[in-house]
């Protein structure tokens, strides 16, 4: 009987669980409940802050991409992997490793946006706590598409978070013109919810989504807009803490960055990275093989500048001696640029690219990979030549417009003391004065990530890869080549966004 | 009931132990003695039945094997039977001493074997099981007795992922690889502890493989890839006995790769680039790198009993000085099992195992990602050898061509990277026999890992960390894992029939946690990792939790009728933590029959058939596949800078994914056993099939757009199946008193066919080091093996134009390599690619013979794979031009030299081709020992019970076709997804080891 009984108790204890099964993530990010102030929404644009400042996007992927896409940057090393020189000839196809990295990560970027502006929905906050979250997220969307759209023209367009992935699998492409419009939309957006000013540079202001917003009218050809857009910067200049440094080269000196007020925003690098997070390349995309210079093990001689580049650049201008670099040291010598190949035969003799290379501060990794350097996504000397170009265009021949360049060359100018370059003065035709802001644009901005979409929405292919021109690229087709290809990969995925841009 | 064979049969032995008294009338009556050993390990016997022949006269041995008969006949014979051993009749002798030796009878059909949750009589199993004897386990030293499997059994492959390193992982397959994505690797349990890890090997009695649904299901949603079921020592009742084995092993690199001396590199640089000037030294570094390594392995252990009581304790000391300099691996390791028949139907046991081991190694094979640099033998190989340790002015040199990195003396000397990993189980169970036939068992065991690894890089590695100005790391991971389980066994004879009925319960959490921290910059180099603080760059720290919790019921019914039919039924429940929402619980039955044909009317009297069973079995197995939290929906922090701050950011990284669930295997096995002349000859056929669904694989038909930062979403879509056939022959070949020879013979092969994917798309994988800059090196394609190398065809070299079928890559010219170009578009791109080798072997075998002479043994172990290829990346990058070269590249193409085969001296991107594939199929002579063990009157003189001493060799032939170091080469196979589809892929693999080991056995 008593053994009877211990059998029930036992065979009770068999089949009695004692646990739900459950999992409690304890240490892992669920997103339940993890975002419950404006605070939090923060986490989420710092997320898609993060996501830029990576390999797959600035660090490398899409930087170099619009780099070598222009006139002013070609290939060094010819040993360089294949899907870069097809960027740079005009070679691309739509499984080119460079835009296939860099699509996925801009998507990732917005989605964290989406994702921030559907949280701001659900928090029960006063609009003045929750507008300075709401509004960067509504820029760094913006933002992103902006370059999307550059690059691709029609593409998916979301704006707001998937929470079914086969609905979102069969969206159709979005037209530019209505990407555009949401671009706008979103940057009007942020430039009333935004602050005059942040504490810090690399989040965006009032005045950041202005210039954005005179950025996108400039290239839609909107140039009324345009104007107004950068003469509100112009005009609040003080009330948004702006203007123009003293010395061209500290916007390029890590050490200085921190005290200018030039940077409308920037992308900021500290250092530091985990793996690809936080780590740009493009020191040692820029650098020059085997140089000895910064003891950071010489750079990769991937991204080099033709030989015309530093020809056609007049020796007299400051931002020349900033932008290039002619010597190396190598084996403790300082050596002229046509001695480079001898010490790596990947090098080529001509000037390299010292904007990301000379002041860059401690570095992370090898070749000066994970500088401490911030790029400026825009910088208010951009701001004074799109209100000079616009204005041009709507009332050619002011002074005004004139003014705004002459800011430009007199800081310049006050680099070296030189006399080059000179105020423009009266007399220009609409069209001289056109080509003159382009080419200032040149050469203040150069390297700057800006020339490649100054070169497309001017569509001025056929001249600067024209004979003669500084970078010659005899495969240029201006019915294929304005435009990236969408990534093969993601039109088997989705059909609905085919065809793909002409010629890929 | 994880109980051991020998245990079972003393303890069946003391009932047929009697005492006889006979008084003898006739002739003159003679007293005679003697000891009882086990031939197989020379430990005396007890209770071994000692009958005069043709009488009733007899005796049994006591507890020290002794004996005495007192006999009446001078020409008397006596009979020497016990349970598990050929009986053995011998004539007395002159001076009444009769010693006896006997043999194990390996084949007897009454061996118990251990089953899951349970034993069973070897004759009664209805699924496909295969054991590994202990003497097998430890024939030679290894590391651990994972390496000791290899070529024991049929469908077992044991694949170490960098070959005789100290410590590196090995996995080991059952039947091919069930899954793609989620662990292949067979589920251990040791003495009853799920999930438990090996004991060093002369601490196992027996290990048994569980390879079919039939014996596997009961482990249910874990029994998909088989199953180890480990056995450790235990006391035996009688005297103490103290065991010493003590090892010594001398080993040595038995394969370089010929490699230019330092002027020719400097002449095949020159032609590459005119410019290169020759370095100042003459270099090997292989020879700088390698050294003789050494094994040294020391075991003590008690054991004994008396009726209540019985124990096994032992140490291990094991120090393996590797044949890398400064690789080392110390291991001290204890065992300790105790059992106690506490009343007539309470027995409790308690079983210890601690093993503290202290990894002391340097990188020796090149991880994944990075620009590769950082090991010391692909470095090794491609390191200019015209280049000195140090340059004048003490600093370490780099390499100066191609990529820059360190060379591999100054990796190997000055690089630290420790792991210390103690491992401690507490096992407790309770067996209580509550009525006739239905006994209650529950287990309790706890288990915990602790492990610590810490890396240092000095600032004097140039490549590596001069930059940082040093790098040091510190991660440590603490496992905790309860197992309780109870269940109950019932027994009953039915007529002619019995049934055994088992019901269980198990739960079983384990609970992860890992942290760790780095830094960069120190003050100093000679701080190793243990003052992190001291660097001025401090890296981001971690840390994790990871817990999983599995409740499961299972049950069994066996029955038997009529020592002719047996059936098998088992079934397991599985709910687990790690599941999806909507798939918390898994249910995987089997069943099995087996007909004993020779106990049919027909063959019971047959004289050459002694056994024949015929055994078929289906059944569902499982794979949990899922990783804790896979299936939630989750954020991913990111690394984030706003304003030249750290900022806490993260980003969406994927939806809740409810409805996955786990891998089910459906398996068909059909086995044979048969055995001729009183099983002198066993053979064990065996075939399988093996469909595995719902495999989880990588759905990335999600656009990218959707933005989140994990694009594949998870879905159990794959079909894999595997098929094979398995041989088993044991014999005896020659069974006499002073001469016996056995051989142990396997055979396997496994037909792996990837059967579905996600919509039917090809999956290309890369297994290249990061510097290669691939992006496809093998792909899995429906109706293909896994793991087919994926490449271009090699063709020879461009003479001026390409011949017909052939180009080359875009502006080829003279020298240049030529392809098959498949689309005909006159240029080589990435659409000229086909599949160009398959890693998977036809087969493979393992061949054991044991011959003994006397006092003498010798034992002769082959081990083969046969028909897979290997793609060696060694080579791929050695004919690159960036590095040193094989003397192949003296031949290169020149326009002098144009009958050739080899490419022009140029530097080439690292392009797979089939040049580099291989035949990697290899004969190898594993062991080779020869013992002695002195004779026992000898022994018994200086107070011994047993010594022997062996004289063995390991690895000392390999046939071969394959050029690299060793053709067990599995670059990347760490890790579940690699492990599956990685396979062949050799990249500087440390290299086939050959040693000379002495042993000694003493037993007092």
């Amino acid at each position: 009987m008593i053994n009877r009984k211990y059998l029930g108790i036992l065979l009770a204890l068999l089949f009695i669980g004692c646990s739900d099964l459950e999992e409690v993530p304890l240490g892992q990010l669920s997103p339940d409940g993890l975002i419950n102030s404006p605070e939090d929404v923060q986490t989420l644009i710092n997320g898609s802050i993060g996501n830029m400042a990576t390999e797959a996007y600035w660090g490398r992927k899409l930087s170099l991409s619009i780099m070598l896409r222009s006139d002013m940057v070609s290939i060094g090393d010819q040993g360089t992997p294949g899907r870069r020189q097809d960027v740079d000839r005009f070679s691309m196809t739509s499984d080119n490793g460079m835009v296939t990295a860099l699509w996925p990560r801009a998507y990732q970027v917005i989605a964290g946006t989406n994702e921030a502006l559907a949280a701001v929905a659900t928090l029960d906050a006063p609009a003045e706590q929750i507008d300075p979250i709401a509004g960067q997220a509504h820029f760094f969307r913006a933002y992103t598409y902006y370059h999307l759209v550059r690059l691709f023209e029609d593409i998916p367009y979301l704006d707001t978070p998937v929470e079914n992935i086969d609905d979102a699998k069969s969206i159709s492409k979005t037209p530019a013109e209505q990407v555009y419009a949401n671009i706008i939309a979103d940057l009007e957006r942020a430039k009333e919810m935004l602050p005059n000013t942040q504490q810090v540079r690399s989040l965006p202001s009032k005045a950041t989504a202005a210039g954005f917003l005179a950025s996108v009218h400039l290239t839609l050809g909107d140039f009324q807009n345009a104007y107004n857009e950068a003469k509100f910067v112009i005009d609040g200049e003080a009330d948004f803490n702006l203007g123009l440094a003293t010395d061209f080269q500290e916007l390029f000196d890590h050490s200085k960055q921190a005290g200018l007020n030039e940077f409308l925003l920037s992308l900021d690098f500290n250092g530091f990275s985990e793996g690809d997070d936080g780590r740009d390349y493009t020191p040692a995309l820029t650098g020059i093989r085997a140089n000895e210079r910064g003891d950071i093990g010489g750079g990769w001689s991937v991204a080099v500048p033709t030989i015309n580049v530093y020809n056609s650049w007049d020796g007299r201008d400051y931002r020349k001696a900033v932008s290039l670099d002619t010597t190396g040291i190598f084996g403790g010598e300082e050596l002229f640029f046509d001695r480079f190949p001898e010490f790596d035969s990947r090098n080529i003799q001509s000037a390299y690219i010292a904007k990301y290379t000379r002041a860059i501060g401690p570095t992370g990794t090898g070749n000066g990979r994970a500088s401490s350097l911030n790029y400026a996504l825009m910088r208010y000397a951009e701001v004074l030549l799109i209100a000079a170009e616009a204005l041009n265009e709507i009332s050619p021949g002011s002074g005004e417009a004139a003014a705004y360049v002459n800011r430009v060359r007199a800081r310049a100018r006050a680099g070296n003391g030189s006399d080059f370059p000179a105020d423009v003065t009266g007399g220009m035709s609409q069209v001289e004065f056109r080509d003159m802001v382009l080419e200032e644009r040149k050469w203040e901005l150069a390297f700057e990530f800006k020339r490649w979409y100054d070169i497309k929405r001017r569509q001025l292919g056929p001249e600067v890869f024209g004979p003669g021109s500084l970078e010659p690229q005899p495969n240029f087709d201006p019915s294929r080549d304005y435009l990236f290809p969408l990534p093969f990969d993601e039109l088997d995925r989705n059909p609905n966004l085919g065809p793909n841009n002409p010629g890929y | 009931m994880c109980e051991s064979r020998i245990t079972k049969r003393i303890r069946n032995s003391l009932f047929c132990v009697s005492f006889l008294t006979v008084s003898l009338v006739f002739g003159q009556q003679r007293e005679i003695s003697g000891t009882v050993v086990s031939n197989a390990d020379g430990l005396v016997i007890p209770g071994v039945n000692v009958i005069e022949k043709g009488t009733t006269n007899g005796t049994s041995t006591d507890f020290d094997g002794n004996y005495s008969i007192t006999v009446s006949d001078d020409n008397a014979i006596l009979v020497f039977s016990f349970i598990g051993f050929l009986s053995k009749e011998l004539a007395i002798t002159a001076n009444g001493q009769v010693n006896v030796r006997l043999e194990e009878d390996i084949s007897s059909l009454d061996e118990v074997v251990v089953v899951g949750y349970g034993t069973s009589k070897k004759s009664d199993i209805t699924g496909s099981v295969s054991s590994v004897k202990s003497e097998e386990l430890s024939a030679f030293p290894v590391l651990t007795a994972e390496q000791s499997l290899q070529g024991r059994a049929a469908g077992v492959a044991v694949q170490s992922n960098n070959g005789g390193e100290p410590g590196a992982p090995i996995s080991i397959s059952i039947r091919g690889n069930t899954s793609i994505g989620a662990c292949s690797a067979a589920l251990v349990v040791v003495d009853c502890f799920v999930g438990g890890t090996l004991p060093q090997p002369a601490d196992i009695e027996s290990i048994e493989i569980l390879k079919d649904a039939s014996a596997t299901a009961i482990y249910g949603s874990r029994g998909a890839n088989g199953v180890i079921l480990v056995t450790t020592k235990k006391g035996r009742r009688g005297k103490m006995t103290v065991e010493v084995n003590s090892s010594y092993s001398s080993q040595n690199v038995s394969e370089r790769i010929e490699l230019l001396n330092a002027s020719q590199f400097a002449a095949y640089r020159q032609a590459i680039n005119p410019a290169y000037e020759q370095g100042p030294a003459e270099t090997d570094w292989q020879d700088l790198i390698y050294t003789t390594g050494s094994i040294s392995n020391h075991q003590l252990s008690f054991s004994g009993g008396s009726e209540k009581i019985n124990y096994y304790v032992s140490g291990n000391y094991f120090n393996q000085e590797g044949v890398v300099i400064n690789s080392d691996f110390e291991r001290f390791s204890f065992l300790s099992n105790i059992d106690v028949q506490a009343t007539d139907k309470l027995k409790l046991g308690f079983n210890a195992f601690a093993n503290v081991g202290n990894r002391d190694g340097i990188q020796s094979q090149a991880s994944s990602g990075g620009s590769g640099g950082g090991d010391v033998i692909s470095t090794a190989y491609r390191f200019a050898p015209d280049t000195p340790v140090q340059d004048a002015n003490g600093i370490n040199t780099t390499n100066p061509v191609g990529d820059q990195f360190d060379n591999p003396f100054a990796i190997a000397t000055e690089s630290v990277d420790e792991t210390k990993t103690d491992d401690y189980r507490a096992n407790f169970y309770a067996d209580y026999q509550i009525i006739s036939g239905l006994s209650f068992k529950t287990t309790f065991g706890y288990g915990t890992t602790n492990s610590t690894r810490g890396r240092f890089l000095p600032s004097t590695l140039i490549g590596q960390a001069s930059n940082q100005g040093g790098i040091a790391s510190i991660e440590s991971l603490k496992r905790k894992d309860i197992l309780s389980e109870n269940y109950l066994t019932y027994k009953k004879e039915i007529g002619k029939g019995n049934l055994t009925v088992l019901l269980g319960y198990s739960y079983q959490k384990t609970r992860t946690e890992t942290f760790g921290a780095a830094a960069q910059n120190f003050i100093s180099n000679s701080l190793s990792y243990f003052n992190l603080g001291a660097g001025s760059d401090i890296q981001t720290p971690f840390s994790e939790l990871v817990e999983r919790e599995i409740i499961s019921q299972f049950g069994r019914i066996n029955y038997e009728y009529d020592d002719r039919y047996l059936f098998t039924f088992t079934a397991r429940r599985d709910g687990s933590s790690n599941f999806s929402r909507n798939n918390k619980y898994s249910f995987f039955p089997s069943g099995a029959i087996g007909w004993r044909i020779s106990n049919e009317k027909f063959l019971q009297d047959n004289k050459t058939i002694s056994n024949l069973k015929l055994r078929a079995s289906y059944g569902l197995t499982g794979n949990p596949a899922i990783s804790p939290y896979q299936s939630l929906a989750s954020f991913q922090r990111i690394y984030s800078n706003v304003g030249d701050q750290p900022v806490n950011a993260v980003v969406p990284e994927q939806l809740a994914n409810p409805d996955l669930k786990w891998e089910t295997s459906y398996q068909t096995n059909i086995g044979l056993d048969i055995g001729f002349l009183e099983n002198r000859i066993a053979l064990t056929l065996d075939y399988y099939n093996i469909d595995t669904e719902d495999l989880i694989l990588g759905d990335s038909s999600a656009p990218e757009y959707i933005g989140f930062a994990n694009l594949t979403s998870l879905r159990n879509i794959g079909e894999i199946n595997n098929k094979g056939f398995e041989i088993t022959l044991n014999t005896q070949n020659i069974v006499s008193e002073n001469f016996t020879w056995s051989t142990d013979f396997n055979w396997s092969r496994n037909r792996n066919e990837v059967v579905k994917l996600v919509d039917g798309q090809d999956i290309f994988l890369d297994s290249s080091p990061g510097s290669f800059l691939q992006d496809e090196t093998h792909v899995l394609r429906e109706g293909e093996p896994v793991g087919v190398f994926w490449g271009y065809e090699y063709r020879g070299v461009n003479q001026g134009a390409p011949d017909p079928g052939t180009a080359g890559f875009a502006e080829t010219g003279p020298g240049d390599e030529l392809f098959t170009d498949i689309d005909g578009d006159g240029v080589i791109t990435g659409a000229d690619r086909k599949i160009i080798g398959d890693p998977n072997p036809d087969w493979i075998a393992g061949l054991n013979n044991n011959f003994r002479y006397k006092d003498f043994d010798l034992n002769i172990f082959f081990q083969a794979s046969v028909g897979g290829d290997i793609f060696s990346y060694t080579f791929l990058e050695l004919a690159s031009g960036e590095s040193n070269a094989t003397p192949e590249v003296l031949n290169a193409w020149t326009p002098t030299n144009t009958n050739t085969n080899i490419p022009s001296a140029a530097v080439r991107e690292k392009r797979i081709t089939d040049r580099f594939v291989y035949d990697g199929g290899y004969v190898r002579l594993k062991n080779l020992a020869l013992g002695y063990t002195l004779p026992t009157e000898i022994v018994s003189k200086i107070g011994l019970q047993s010594i022997r001493l062996s004289l063995s060799g390991q690895n000392l032939l390999t046939f071969t076709d394959f050029p690299g170091t060793d053709p067990e080469a599995s670059y990347q196979s760490q890790g579940n997804l690699n492990s599956n589809v990685n396979r062949g892929f050799d990249y500087g693999s440390y290299p086939n080891i050959r040693s000379y080991t002495i042993s000694l056995n003493l037993k007092f």
